[in-house]
């Protein structure tokens, strides 16, 4: 299947697949589901994997295939296999819009931390290393805490490499904020009348030095088994007014808050690799209002002027109109898309 | 369905556990082999018992050896106050043939991995010690991998051994990250030697 550049309708009954196609096209560039469904999970039922593949033309054209079973995972890109998953994150950049993202105010500090974490792997090809090394020796550290009694200069072997892949994680968050906070309260201002100040605030559980605080928590950490603070335990507060919106905004300002952060995401994107993601919206237009819909449209023309592509999931009665121009709409019925229309 | 005999199929699963043989080219060799004739299997028969039985670990350095000790250890043109520490006996082979090192070479069995249960103890940590205290040695280099578990091992070794009077290297960080010498070319191998540094342990 061929999707030009532009905005593209897919048209649908519930349960007919269409958020199956926004579901591949956010698993080539992320190689997660955004509902967060495991893997095995996305298999078709009596089907040992599933593959996705595409071509995507931007400056340049690259091939992804990506084929996953319980057995085997089999990453390509233009053929290689690859081997640092840090050579391949950037090929495809995504920002999805879903119901899921109420979470992003909503849910556990995990889930912003994660929205962090993978814009960050977005643009910063080392991030994602030392992610995946900081994960590593924190499980080698809480291992080492679980032991009766812990070889207390292994322990500090674990503890300095915890705090040199940590300490990199928390500078990279750290500076990420403040340029994401007015990026967000600019779309959150365009999408809502009200006048709340939106503010992202980053909240690490290290206040300077990772190593000092690291020695200081050192018998709390024994006391529990586990390492207290670092970069996993992190969080990223979001107020209106100065007041936490996760208590004290109204079910409304939640949802405009969510969209006025994967706004900014967007937009930051943009901003570092000079060209839009590709926009992922499932549904949730159906949920939002006019005045909300409306203040999405100025981050969809622009995607429309760049030549950048959105991909958009609705179902016949909901579509916005106001969204006219130019668009490509498919129908999606039972798995199968069906080119419907192109109109001017 | 036809299957393989019983005998062959247990053959099968056995040359299966060797590294770099899959289950195909495992039944393959079965197969050769039941159809060989007697005096090829004897050699083969042979030469693994003999090679099992003349070759252990060197009691000094820990590398693969039919004398005690090695002829590397027992070789006195070779610098006596320099020792590398790896990870494992096939480390010295590679490197070895990058002909980058002319010292001692000292095996650690294994890095820490407390995700494993590797602590310090199950490690040739203390005959390390013993031969820095019994030897003129001058500089220990750690060649151990390039990953988290590698990195915290030379660390706490660098802190444990900077007790004695020595000085601690470790090759350059060329090596891919989180790799084991194995995949190291020689080239790299020997630009990583002469780019040793000294590590710190505060
Ligand atoms: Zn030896």
């Amino acid at each position: 299947m061929k999707f030009e550049p532009g905005f593209h309708l897919l048209l649908g009954k519930n349960a007919q697949g269409k958020t199956n196609i926004l579901e591949s096209i956010y698993l080539l560039a992320t190689l997660r589901s955004f509902r967060g469904v495991g893997a095995a999970q996305m298999i078709r039922q009596g089907q040992k994997g599933f593959f996705v593949g595409a071509e995507i033309i931007g400056s340049q054209s690259d091939t992804i295939k990506y084929y996953w079973s319980m057995r085997e995972r089999k990453l390509t890109l233009n053929q290689d296999p690859v081997k640092r998953l840090s050579d391949f994150f950037g090929t495809l950049r995504a920002v999805v819009f879903c119901t899921e993202d109420l979470q992003l105010v909503k849910g556990a500090p995990r889930i912003r931390r994660r929205f962090m974490d993978l814009l960050l792997a977005q643009t910063q090809p080392t991030y994602l290393q030392y992610l995946q090394q900081y994960a590593k020796v924190l499980c080698s550290r809480n291992a080492l805490l679980k032991q009766y009694r812990p070889d207390l200069n292994v322990l500090d072997s674990f503890s300095r490499e915890l705090v040199k892949y940590g300490q990199a994680l928390i500078d990279a968050r750290r500076q990420l904020i403040p340029k994401l906070s007015p990026l967000a309260r600019l779309a959150y201002r365009r999408i809502s009348a009200d006048a709340e100040e939106l503010m992202m605030v980053y909240k690490p559980t290290v206040q300077t030095d990772f190593a000092e605080e690291l020695k200081k928590n050192m018998d709390r950490d024994r006391q529990y088994r586990s390492t207290l603070i670092g970069p996993h335990r992190d969080d990223l507060s979001l107020k209106l007014n100065d007041n936490l919106a996760s208590q004290f905004g109204s079910e409304g300002q939640k949802r405009t808050l969510a969209l006025a952060l994967k706004m900014a995401q967007a937009e930051y994107l943009t901003g570092i690799v000079g060209y839009p993601p590709v926009l992922l919206i499932d549904d949730v237009m159906g949920e939002l209002d006019r005045e909300r819909r409306s203040g999405l449209l100025p981050l969809l023309e622009r995607a429309h002027h760049a030549k950048g592509q959105v991909f958009m999931t609705c179902t016949e009665e909901n579509w916005p109109r106001e969204l006219g121009r130019r668009l490509t709409r498919w129908q999606v019925s039972q798995g199968q898309v069906q080119w419907h229309e192109s109109q001017s | 369905m036809l299957t393989l005999p019983p005998a062959v199929q247990e053959l099968k699963s056995a040359l299966n556990r060797l590294p770099g043989i899959g289950p195909r080219s495992a039944e393959r060799i079965a197969l050769h082999l039941v159809q060989s004739k007697q005096d090829a299997v004897d050699l083969l028969i042979r030469s693994v018992k003999e090679a099992k039985e003349k070759v252990s670990l060197c009691e000094t350095c820990g590398g693969l050896t039919e004398t005690q000790p090695c002829p590397l250890c027992s070789n006195s043109q070779r610098q006596q106050e320099c020792i590398c520490v790896v990870v494992k006996p096939t480390d010295i082979l590679t490197l070895e043939k990058s002909q980058a090192f002319k010292g001692q070479y000292h095996v650690l069995g294994g890095q820490i991995s407390p995700m494993n249960g590797v602590g310090p103890e199950d490690l040739r940590i203390d005959s390390l010690e013993h031969r820095i205290r019994e030897n003129p040695v001058e500089e220990v280099i750690l060649a151990l991998g390039s990953d988290v578990e590698g990195d915290a091992t030379s660390y706490y070794l660098a802190k444990r051994l900077s007790a004695l009077d020595v000085k601690i290297t470790r090759i350059a960080q060329g090596l891919p990250a989180g790799s084991e010498l194995d995949y190291a070319d020689e080239l790299t191998l020997g630009k990583a030697m002469q780019g040793r540094a000294a590590l710190p342990h505060d």
